[in-house]
Formats: C-alpha cells, structure tokens, sequence
C-alpha cells in the first residue's frame, strides 16, 4: 500500500481543528464528583501512580450489588441507557439509580457502530437535535474527564449523480439557516479536501461534489461507554451487569418494579433503552411499537498508514450505501445498508459484506488488496419514518428511548440528556417534543427519506 | 439464512427475494395495520416477494434469533 495524499491531509487537519464551533456548548461544564478512592484523570494523577506503583487504578465502575428499590431503573447499559443514568444523577440529582444489563458494559450497539458523529439532517426537528448532540460531543471528554477521542476530521456526502447533488444543496441549506456549518464541495473542492478520493478518477459512479460538515467526525465507541460507566458510578450509579429484564409488574395502574434474572426490584420509574431490542420491549408490554429489528453490518480491514483523514459517506443510486472512514489504529472500517429483514442474530448477510466492500473501493481503489480483519453487526430497531422516540410507554411512570435506527450513536449526549429530564421532571424537553410516540397516530411524521412506513429501502 | 424455498420455484438465492414488513396484529386499525408491528424474538412473520423469481408474494414464518425459516407459501393460496 503506497501513501496517498500525506502533505495535504495534513494541512487541512488543521484546519478543521482551528475551526472553534459556532456556539458554545450548551451545558455549563460541571465536574464529574469521583468519590473514593478513585483518581480524577490528569497528568497529577498519572505522576501519582507512578509514585504508588501498582493497584493505583480503579476498576473504573464499581461492582455494585442490586439493592431491592431504586427511584429510577435504566434498562440497557448501552450509549443511552449510561448517559440518561449520568444526566439523572448530575443534573437532577436523582439518588438511587440502576442500570440493569442483560450481557456486558457495550455489548450491544455502543461498540458495534462506526463511530461517525454528525448532524447534517434536513429535518429542523433532527438537525437541531443532533447538533445539540454533536456540541456535547465537542467538550465531552472534559465532561466526563474520561478521554472519549473525538476527532473533528470531517464527514463528506458524496454526491453521484444529478439528483443528488440538488439534494445535498438543500440540506446543506437548510443546516445552515439553522446555524450549522456546512460547506458545498463541487469536483475541485472535494479533490482539494479528500485528494486521495481523486474525484475526477473514472468510476462506476462518477462523483460530482460532496456536502462537508468539519466538525462532524469520529469518537471512540468503547470510551463512550466506559467513559458514561465511570462517570455514573461515580455519582453513585449502580451498574449491574448480567441481569435481564423478562418483564414489568404493575399495581394501581403504573408499574411497580422490573421482574429480573436476579429477582423482582421495585422501582419508582423506569427507562427502556435497549436499542435493538426495543421491539420486544413493545411486546412485552403488550404495546406493539412501530419499531421492525434490522441488521446494519460493518467491517474493518488490517491497519495501514493514514490514508483517509476524513469520513466519506457513499449512497448508491438505487440500492444500498458505503461509509468509509480510517480508525486511528489504521484499520479502514466500512459499513453500508440494512441486511434487509428483522433478525436478531448479529451475524451479517453476505451478499450485503459483498456490496459495502464493492462500493468502498469503487470510492478508493487503493484499499483493494487490504484483507478484512473482523466483521460484526448490530441489531438496529428501525422506526417506521427513521426518527427516533422518547416517550412514555403505557404507563405513566415507564419511558422508552428507542427507535433511534442507524444514528444511535451519535445522538447519545444529546439522548441521555433529554431523556433523563423528560423522566425526571414528567416534562419532555422542547428538543425532543418530535420525538413523541403519538406522533404515527397524529401524522406528524419525520421522514428525512420520504420513504413511507417501511424501514427498508426498496 | 442464506435461501428461501420459493413454493412455485423452489429453494433460491436469498438475494432474489425481498422482505417487504413483518405483520402487524389481524384485524387491527388502520393505523395499525400501517405502522406497528409485532416483534417476538422466535417467531416473525412477515411478507416477502420473489422479485428476481416468479414475482410471488409469500408468507415467511421465520425465527429472528435463529436465522431459520420455519415455512414459506404463496400469499392468498395458490400460483398467481
């Protein structure tokens, strides 16, 4: 593998650092209260273990037992279900709380994403969300004082025909009436930006232009979840692993407590945040939910010297996509569409490995002869207009965050924020309004695709 | 899951068919009928057509957690 394109990646990594965010961040940064022995991350406290020598380090969540009531019970220790359990305790000073776990820390979606944080929506109810989302990931490291890596590389849409390219212009347009940058690319600006793209190569689908978000970009996946596990455990989270929900009991009309693996807990409100397996959450309550369960695979090749500094995201006409992106160990992680039917299994179509792979180096024939390393999936709990939702479900003390289809991740500051005031006070949040479940009913539907009820794309 | 036993042309290639929605309640609303739908983690029944085939709708009982498909059959009966 040769190098491509070092001088000027380089340059315009810069660039993009130098870019401060047109606003601040919403919240006021409040530090993360570490109790016990447990040290504050720093260069002090590096130098103090050096000092102490071995068994300085804390697990970094303690392993708490589970109590039998708690005032609130968090369902799925994933993105969302940590971070609703961190904004419950930090900002609305909620003092018992629990977050059941069915397998591990991450297990689920948190670590299986692609790690691409943006939000170039069209939809002002999505793009105001998500960029509230993407100002938090700006200072979450410090939020948390656990280094979570975003990296501000930049997330290009490739346009690759006519028809995209008017639509990338309006949702470049519509961002930027809504204060967030974004930037137009035609040929000569994207072969200035991605060089090693070389956009006027010839290709099965010639590209045209892109739409640029600078701040958009990659955060290490596991430290989102590492990083929300300690901070909450630090505000006296209670994280129990390897306890599974099977089912709600109620009394009086409201729920009374989760029945578990583990035995009955009584709880005073409860939050569902298990992303892919949200649908059955549905079931269980005897609420079908207008969730379908979808597979989304991705990949990752042998590490390589830097070759892609930014994130291309790739739409084929018709059928399927590609992202691409370089971790920074230097593997090129790939992903693309929907398997394309419910399955929990977590194993990934071939056919679908096939085509994310075709249109990858159909973008970036360099990377032709890399050999796939590993390949996983996710299970996605597709909404039947692509939008998430945050909501009371049948009861009145019962929330359920889901839906949140492939942009999961991205949305987890923002998600665990809102959620834990909606929860905390009864009272959603004017950012997620939209995102209420009635909203099927009433017709008030945030479809960015226009595709109609159906999660896959036909 | 890497076929599908087409009841008119046999077992094929999973990638000439296509998955269409998993079913909601008989006999629901509209509403319903358009937006929700049943999700059990063994059981999922679903439409799917044999669009790259004989462009049959099916009936697919499948299990999600598994990838088996526990049968197929032409929607409304019989060859179209």
């Amino acid at each position: 593998m040769r190098r491509h394109g070092r001088v000027p990646a380089r340059a315009v990594y810069a660039r993009a650092c130098d870019e401060s965010p047109p606003n601040e961040p919403l919240t006021a940064r409040r530090r993360c209260r570490v109790s016990g022995p447990d040290p504050r991350y720093s260069a002090w406290s590096l130098l103090r273990a050096r000092i102490a020598g071995d068994g300085y380090w804390r697990p970094l969540w303690s392993g708490r037992v589970l109590a039998d009531a708690y005032d609130v019970v968090v369902v799925g220790a994933g993105g969302h279900g940590l971070a609703t359990a961190y904004h419950l305790a930090r900002d609305h000073g909620v003092r018992r709380v629990a977050v059941l776990e069915k397998r591990l820390v991450g297990y689920g979606n948190v670590g299986r994403n692609t790690t691409i944080v943006r939000s170039n929506y069209l939809l002002p109810e999505n793009h105001y969300f998500y960029e509230d989302s993407l100002r938090r990931w700006q200072s979450l490291s410090r939020d948390l004082n656990y280094n979570v890596m975003y990296s501000p590389r930049g997330v290009v849409d490739l346009a690759l025909s006519d028809d995209d390219w008017p639509a990338l212009a309006r949702r470049g347009n519509a961002m930027r009436l809504a204060g967030i940058d974004a930037e137009l690319l035609d040929r000569a600006g994207l072969e200035r930006f991605v060089p090693e793209l070389a956009p006027r190569r010839a290709r099965r689908f010639p590209v045209l232009g892109g739409l640029l978000q600078r701040r958009g970009g990659t955060v290490r996946h596991d430290a989102v979840a590492w990083g929300y596990a300690r901070a909450a455990s630090a505000f006296g989270v209670d994280i129990i692993e390897d306890c599974e929900v099977t089912g709600v009991a109620t009394a009086a009309g409201i729920a009374s407590g989760v029945e578990t693996t583990r035995g009955f807990v009584r709880a005073g409100r409860i939050v569902f945040a298990t992303a892919g397996h949200s649908g059955l959450i549905g079931t269980m309550l005897g609420t079908p939910l207008p969730i379908e369960t979808h597979l989304l695979q991705a990949m990752v090749t042998e590490p390589i010297k830097p070759l892609l500094h930014t994130v291309l995201v790739h739409v084929f006409p018709g059928h399927g996509e590609a992202y691409v992106c370089q971790s920074d160990r230097g593997g090129i992680v790939m992903g693309g569409h929907l398997d394309g039917f419910p399955s929990y299994t977590r194993e990934g179509r071939w056919d679908r490995l096939e085509e994310v792979v075709q249109g990858a180096v159909d973008l970036l024939p360099q990377i032709a002869g890399l050999r796939i390393l590993r390949q996983w999936a996710g299970t996605n709990d597709m909404t039947m207009d692509g939008s998430p939702i945050i909501d009371r479900l049948r009861y009145d003390n019962v929330f359920i965050n889901a839906g949140w289809c492939y942009g999961g991740f991205k949305a987890i500051p923002a998600s665990g924020s809102a959620c834990a005031t909606l929860v905390a006070t009864g009272t959603a949040p004017d950012l997620i309004r939209a995102y209420r479940l009635s909203r099927f009913a009433t017709g008030h539907l945030l479809d960015e695709r226009g595709g109609g009820p159906f999660p896959v794309r036909l | 899951m890497t076929r599908l036993v087409c009841p008119f042309c046999g077992a094929r290639e999973l990638g000439e068919f296509e998955f269409r929605k998993t079913l909601p309640e008989p006999g629901g609303t509209p509403f319903a009928q358009v937006y929700e739908r049943i999700e059990r983690p063994a059981l999922s029944v679903e439409h799917w057509q044999h669009v790259e085939g004989c462009r049959g709708w099916l009936l697919v009982h499948r299990n999600p957690s598994t990838g088996d498909v526990l049968g197929t059959e032409l929607l409304g009966g019989g060859p179209l």
